[in-house]
C-alpha cells in the first residue's frame, strides 16, 4: 500500500481594504498630528477615546471631537516576560491600560522609561510621541507612555 | 407551532462600495428604522441574531463590531451565523418556536467590497484538497452551471438576458437597488463574456449593505403589525460540497426545503403570488423555478439580487421583500429563497402568508 498523504500545499493570500469609518478616522487623523481626539455622548456623558461615531449604549451620535493631552494614570498593567514571533521589543516590558484624564475609556499601550518592577496601578503617565517623520494615522504615533516627572524631579 | 411573523423590514441602499461607514455605522440607521417601524424600543427585543462572513471582512470575529449598533450588554440573548442572514432568521424563528421570547431582531451585514480581489477570497469556499488549489475565479463554477443549464434546455443566453432585463426594469421601482433601468436584450448580448456563457449582466453585482427584519410571535406580532407576514413554513437543506458530484442543472436541496416548508405551511408554491429568489446569476432563476415548481408567481418584483447583492444580506432581503409584499397587501402568499455556497449548494425556503 502507498503511504497516506499527510501534508499538501494550499496557499491563500487575501488583500483587503480597511474602512475606518468617520468616527475612527477622526481619532486616527488626530494621532498623525500628535493629538488625542475624544468625543462625548450627550445621553450618558461617557467620553470615548478612541471615539466611534455613536454611543453603543445610547445609540446616538457623539458630540464634536475635542482634544485630550494624553496624561493619565495606569489603570492596570502586566509585565510581558516571554518571547514570541513578531515581538518588537525584548522582554520584559510593561503593557498597560491607561486611563487618560478626561476619558471614560482606557487606551492600551506600552509603559517604558521605568523599570517594570517600579510600575504600579495609579501611576501618572504621559505619552511619548514619535518624531515628525514617523507620525502616521496609527497608535504607533505614540511610541509609549512614561511616568510623569512632576516639577522636573524624577518620579 | 407558534405563529411567527415578519413585522418590520429595513435595509440600507445597495452600494458597490461604501468607503465612508464602518460596519456599525452602516447598520445603526437600519436598525433604528426597523425598530421604529415596529413601534418598539430596543429593550423590547428578546433575541438578536445576525449573519455575516469574516472572509468578506478580512478579520476574525468581525461581526462583533456590529454589535455596537444593537446595544449588546447583559443580559442579552444573542447569536450569529457565518453565512447569509437568512440562516440567522431561521435560527430566530426556531428560537421563537421554542417559546424563549416573543420578539427577535435579525440583521445581515454584507460588505463584498472589502476584498481587494474576490478571486482571492471565493476559492476559500471550496474544499482545500481538490478545488481550492486550482484557484477558480469567482464566477468559474457558476459558468459551468450556466453552460450545463443551457445544454439541458432550461434556458439560453437570450433567456438569461431576458431575466436580467425584467429584473433591472423591476428595480426601477426599488430606490435601494444598486443597478436598475430599461435595457434591451440585444444590447446585453453584445457584451463580452466574463465566464462563458455568463456576461457581466448575468452576475448579480456584489456590494455593501445591511438589512434588518423584526420577527414577532403570536399576540406580539398582531400588536406590532397591521398585517403581519406570517412565516408559515421554513426549511433549509444543503447539497454535497464538491460540485463535481452534483448535477448542477437541478437543485435537490431546494426541492427538499420547499417540500418541507409547504408541509409546514399547508399550502404549496402554486398558491404563492410572488417569489423573491436569491439568484446570484441569471441562469439560476430557471433552476430554482423548476425546483420550487413555481407556477404563475411574479418572480423578484424588487429586482432581486441581479439588481444588488450585498453579500450575506442578500438572502435576508429576499425574506424582507417577500414580507413587504404581504404587509403592503400586494400578495396574500409569498415565497422567499436564500442561497449560500457555490452554484446553489445550500438553500433556504420560507413561505409567508397574510391574514385572509
Ligand atoms: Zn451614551
Amino acid at each position: 500500500m502507498t503511504e497516506p498523504i499527510t501534508t499538501m500545499p494550499s496557499p491563500f493570500r487575501m488583500d483587503y481594504t480597511y474602512v475606518a469609518g468617520t468616527g475612527r478616522s477622526v481619532f486616527l487623523r488626530g494621532l498623525a498630528e500628535r493629538r488625542l481626539m475624544a468625543r462625548c455622548c450627550a445621553g450618558c456623558e461617557q467620553v470615548y477615546l478612541p471615539p466611534p461615531e455613536f454611543c453603543s449604549r445610547c445609540l446616538r451620535e457623539l458630540e464634536p471631537p475635542f482634544e485630550l493631552d494624553g496624561r493619565g494614570v495606569v489603570s492596570t498593567f502586566c509585565v510581558v516576560s516571554f518571547p514570541f514571533p513578531g515581538q518588537r521589543i525584548d522582554p520584559p516590558y510593561v503593557v498597560a491600560h491607561i486611563q487618560p484624564h478626561g476619558a471614560g475609556t482606557r487606551l492600551m499601550h506600552l509603559v517604558r522609561e521605568v523599570e517594570p518592577e517600579d510600575v504600579h496601578i495609579g501611576m501618572a503617565v504621559e505619552p511619548v510621541w514619535v518624531s515628525d517623520d514617523e507620525l502616521d494615522t496609527s497608535l504607533l504615533s505614540i511610541r509609549h507612555f512614561r511616568p510623569v516627572h512632576y516639577g522636573g524631579a524624577d518620579a | 407551532m407558534r405563529d411567527v411573523a415578519v413585522v418590520s423590514f429595513a435595509q440600507s441602499p445597495c452600494q458597490a462600495a461604501n468607503r465612508r461607514d464602518d460596519m456599525a455605522d452602516i447598520l445603526l440607521p437600519v436598525i433604528r428604522e426597523a425598530v421604529y417601524a415596529a413601534g418598539i424600543g430596543r429593550d423590547d427585543v428578546d433575541f438578536v441574531v445576525s449573519g455575516s462572513h469574516d472572509f468578506y471582512e478580512g478579520r476574525t470575529f468581525s461581526y462583533i463590531e456590529s454589535l455596537d449598533a444593537v446595544g449588546a450588554w447583559p443580559p442579552i440573548s444573542e447569536s450569529h451565523v457565518e453565512s447569509d442572514a437568512a440562516w440567522a432568521l431561521a435560527e430566530a424563528w426556531s428560537w421563537l418556536q421554542l417559546g424563549e421570547g416573543d420578539i427577535a431582531l435579525v440583521y445581515g451585514i454584507g460588505r463584498g467590497s472589502l476584498p481587494a480581489d474576490l478571486d482571492q477570497v471565493v476559492p476559500a469556499q471550496l474544499d482545500p484538497y481538490f478545488l481550492a488549489p486550482l484557484a477558480p475565479h469567482r464566477d468559474a463554477i457558476a459558468g459551468l452551471q450556466a453552460h450545463a443549464a443551457i445544454e439541458a434546455g432550461l434556458t439560453s443566453e437570450q433567456g438569461m438576458a431576458e431575466v436580467v432585463v425584467r429584473c433591472l426594469d423591476a428595480a426601477t421601482g426599488n430606490p435601494l437597488a444598486q443597478r436598475s433601468g430599461q435595457v434591451d436584450v440585444a444590447r446585453l448580448l453584445d457584451a463580452p463574456y466574463v465566464s462563458s456563457p455568463l456576461r457581466e449582466h448575468d452576475v448579480a453585482p456584489i456590494g455593501d449593505a445591511a438589512a434588518v427584519v423584526v420577527l414577532a410571535a403570536d399576540d406580539a406580532a398582531r400588536r406590532l403589525a397591521e398585517r403581519p407576514a406570517w412565516v408559515r413554513g421554513l426549511d433549509h437543506r444543503m447539497d454535497t460540497h464538491y460540485p463535481g458530484v452534483r448535477d448542477l442543472t437541478t437543485s435537490p436541496s431546494t426541492r427538499r426545503a420547499v417540500g418541507r416548508a409547504a408541509e409546514l405551511a399547508g399550502f404549496t408554491t402554486s398558491d404563492v403570488d410572488i417569489a423573491e429568489l436569491h439568484t446570484e446569476y441569471s441562469h439560476q432563476e430557471a433552476i430554482l423555478t423548476n425546483a420550487l415548481e413555481l407556477n404563475g408567481a411574479v418572480v423578484n418584483p424588487s429586482g432581486g439580487p441581479l439588481a444588488g447583492r450585498p453579500v450575506t444580506a442578500t438572502g435576508l432581503i429576499r425574506i424582507g421583500e417577500a414580507a413587504r409584499q404581504i404587509r403592503d397587501g400586494n400578495a396574500d402568499r409569498a415565497l422567499a429563497h436564500a442561497t449560500s455556497g457555490q452554484a446553489l449548494q445550500q438553500n433556504l425556503v420560507c413561505l409567508l402568508e397574510g391574514d385572509g
